[in-house]
């Protein structure tokens, strides 16, 4: 296969559709991730629920910088493809 | 009678038994349509060889070579059906064998009847012809509805049982299990495949246990195959104008190269097409698996979505810790502070960044789960209440169901594509935000990637 010479963008907005099609599974993925490595932790040092709320916690915050992370990459791209 | 009549005939036996194969499953038994399609491939065997012996000897192209192996084969051929008659239903693989017999006697009679004064006839005008297949119609109708209520008993009971399981989906090509036939743990919701067929031929042993314990591992390594041998294939013409499989296959390949080298920008892009680019066309393949009959989306398995994640998770890992060394990687995690404040801040954003990266994969494999897992129950559950319909309508005698679950293969065909490209896409954005800054001159040139500045801080 020869490498392209110029790079296309898919015109239907399918990946940014995509991109943003991950942000409802990030937001309840995370905090579940924190809540099961809390509870992990706090069964380690017996010290339940402390961990496993701190892990929802931060799990939200991950999942904010996430989404906030994918959001930004989908506005760059609209932007570069609107650029002449 | 020419050669083109045989291959007909073989091809039109071929589709007849695949056909018969999936009514016997459904309305009989695995083993009886186990039996069948083995019969016809014997009978289809048989007649191949005889051909093969009788041109060798006779043809023009005659080679007592060829006719001597033929008959050869055709002894080898004979020891095979003693065993298999041994082995299944002898009545199944009988109806299987005597398949191309009947074949070529409708295929006889029906050339006897185009030619035939009644025929033309018929065919002169298209009224009489419409009214001739009304008035079949119509004795159709009074001949299979009386039929299908003698036995729509039995119809009910099974449609009864298998309560929101998936039966027979003709239309849809597939095959699907009856409420007898069911697994041991519980309703399947899904539609049979040839695995779970297998399997429950061989219920109780070591290889039923086998088939249905790594059921999904199977069609991802078949999957795998396949997409090796279309490559292969394709690969291997390696002509100035490549030809038209070569020509479909870049097609698809293009865009994909294209979007990766687009995104990651022209250093890294080419270096890591051979993954994502992989990535994507297996799990686009393996999506679009489940639409084929008797198959199954190997995606609709979490253990197969979470292996694929957990591939890109260490991946991405391996990348960062190359590409921005050990310490590097843990300045990453930590969110990669610069002034005193935020190196303070490094307590609390290193456990939110190193969720973030725990979270990837469960998120990727959950999604392509949950999508490709509801995307089958869908077509199931509409096929299912196709045939429930049948019942309905007092017809759950006929060997198929209305054909409910069309439309929704259009969407399980967008979804499986739309799935396949986040898996690839969000992959290839988790390796550009491990990647170190390319440099921001080439964005001004417009040839760079698109996001090198967020790649440089992406915690920030």
């Amino acid at each position: 296969m020869n490498p392209p010479r110029t790079p296309k963008r898919d015109p239907s907005g399918l990946r940014s559709a995509g991109m943003l099609l991950a942000i409802p599974s990030l937001l309840l993925a995370s905090p579940l991730v924190g809540f099961f490595l809390g509870k992990f932790v706090d069964r380690w040092l017996g010290t339940e629920p402390t961990w496993s709320i701190v892990g929802v916690v931060l799990g939200f915050i991950a999942a904010g910088r996430e989404i906030y992370l994918i959001i930004r990459r989908v506005q760059s791209e609209e932007e570069s493809d609107k650029r002449p | 009678m020419g050669f083109e009549f045989l291959v007909r005939i073989r091809r039109t036996s071929l589709m007849a038994a695949v056909i018969g194969a999936l009514f016997t499953a459904t309305y009989a038994s695995y083993p009886a349509a186990i039996g069948f399609a083995a019969g016809a491939a014997w009978s289809l065997a048989n007649l191949r060889l005889i051909e093969q012996i009788v041109t060798g000897l006779t043809g023009p192209t005659r080679s007592p070579i060829r006719a001597m192996l033929a008959i050869l084969a055709n002894v080898g051929l004979l020891a095979v059906g003693g065993v298999l008659l041994a082995k299944l239903p002898p009545m199944a693989l009988a109806a299987g064998f005597t398949l191309p017999f009947v074949v070529i006697l409708l295929k006889a009679v029906s050339l006897a009847l185009l030619g035939s004064r009644v025929w033309a006839a018929i065919t002169r005008s298209p009224w009489r012809a419409m009214a001739l297949v009304g008035v079949l119609a119509v004795a159709a109708w009074f001949t299979v509805v009386p039929l299908t209520r003698a036995q729509s008993g039995d119809g009910h009971a099974r449609v009864a049982a298998a309560g929101t399981v998936a039966g027979s989906a003709a239309a849809q090509g597939g095959h699907a299990a009856a409420g007898d036939e069911l697994e041991e743990e519980g309703p399947s919701l899904e539609f049979d495949n040839l695995v779970t067929i297998l399997a429950k031929a061989n219920r109780g042993n070591a290889l039923g246990h086998f088939l249905h314990q790594f059921e999904a591992v199977i069609f991802s390594v078949v999957v795998a195959l396949l997409l090796c041998l279309v490559v292969w294939v394709a690969t291997r013409d390696n002509r100035l104008v490549p030809g038209p499989f070569r020509n479909a296959v870049e097609i698809l390949f293009e865009p994909v190269y294209d979007n990766i080298v687009d995104l990651l920008g022209p250093k890294y892009g080419p270096r890591y097409v051979p993954f994502l680019g992989s990535l994507f066309i297996y799990i686009l393949a393996m999506n679009l698996f489940g639409i084929v009959p008797l198959m199954k989306s190997p995606t609709s398995s979490l253990n197969v979505t979470f292996a694929l994640a957990l591939t890109v998770f260490v991946y991405v890992q391996y990348i960062a810790i190359t590409e921005l060394g050990f310490l590097g990687w843990l300045h990453h995690l930590a969110g990669s502070p610069q002034s005193l404040i935020e190196w303070l801040l490094v307590p609390l954003a290193f456990p939110i960044h190193v969720l973030g990266e725990v979270a990837k994969p469960v998120s990727l494999s959950a999604r392509l789960f949950g999508n490709i897992f509801g995307e089958d129950m869908l077509l199931a559950g509409f096929a299912t209440l196709g045939i429930s319909l049948m019942a309905v309508l007092h017809l759950s005698g006929l060997p198929f169901g209305l054909p409910l679950h069309f439309v929704f293969l259009f969407l399980a065909l967008l979804s499986s594509i739309v799935q396949a490209l986040v898996f690839a896409l969000l992959s290839t954005v988790y390796i550009l935000l491990m990647l170190p800054h390319e440099h921001e001159h080439e964005h001004e040139h417009g040839a760079g990637p698109v996001l090198a500045k967020e790649a440089h801080h992406p915690a920030h």
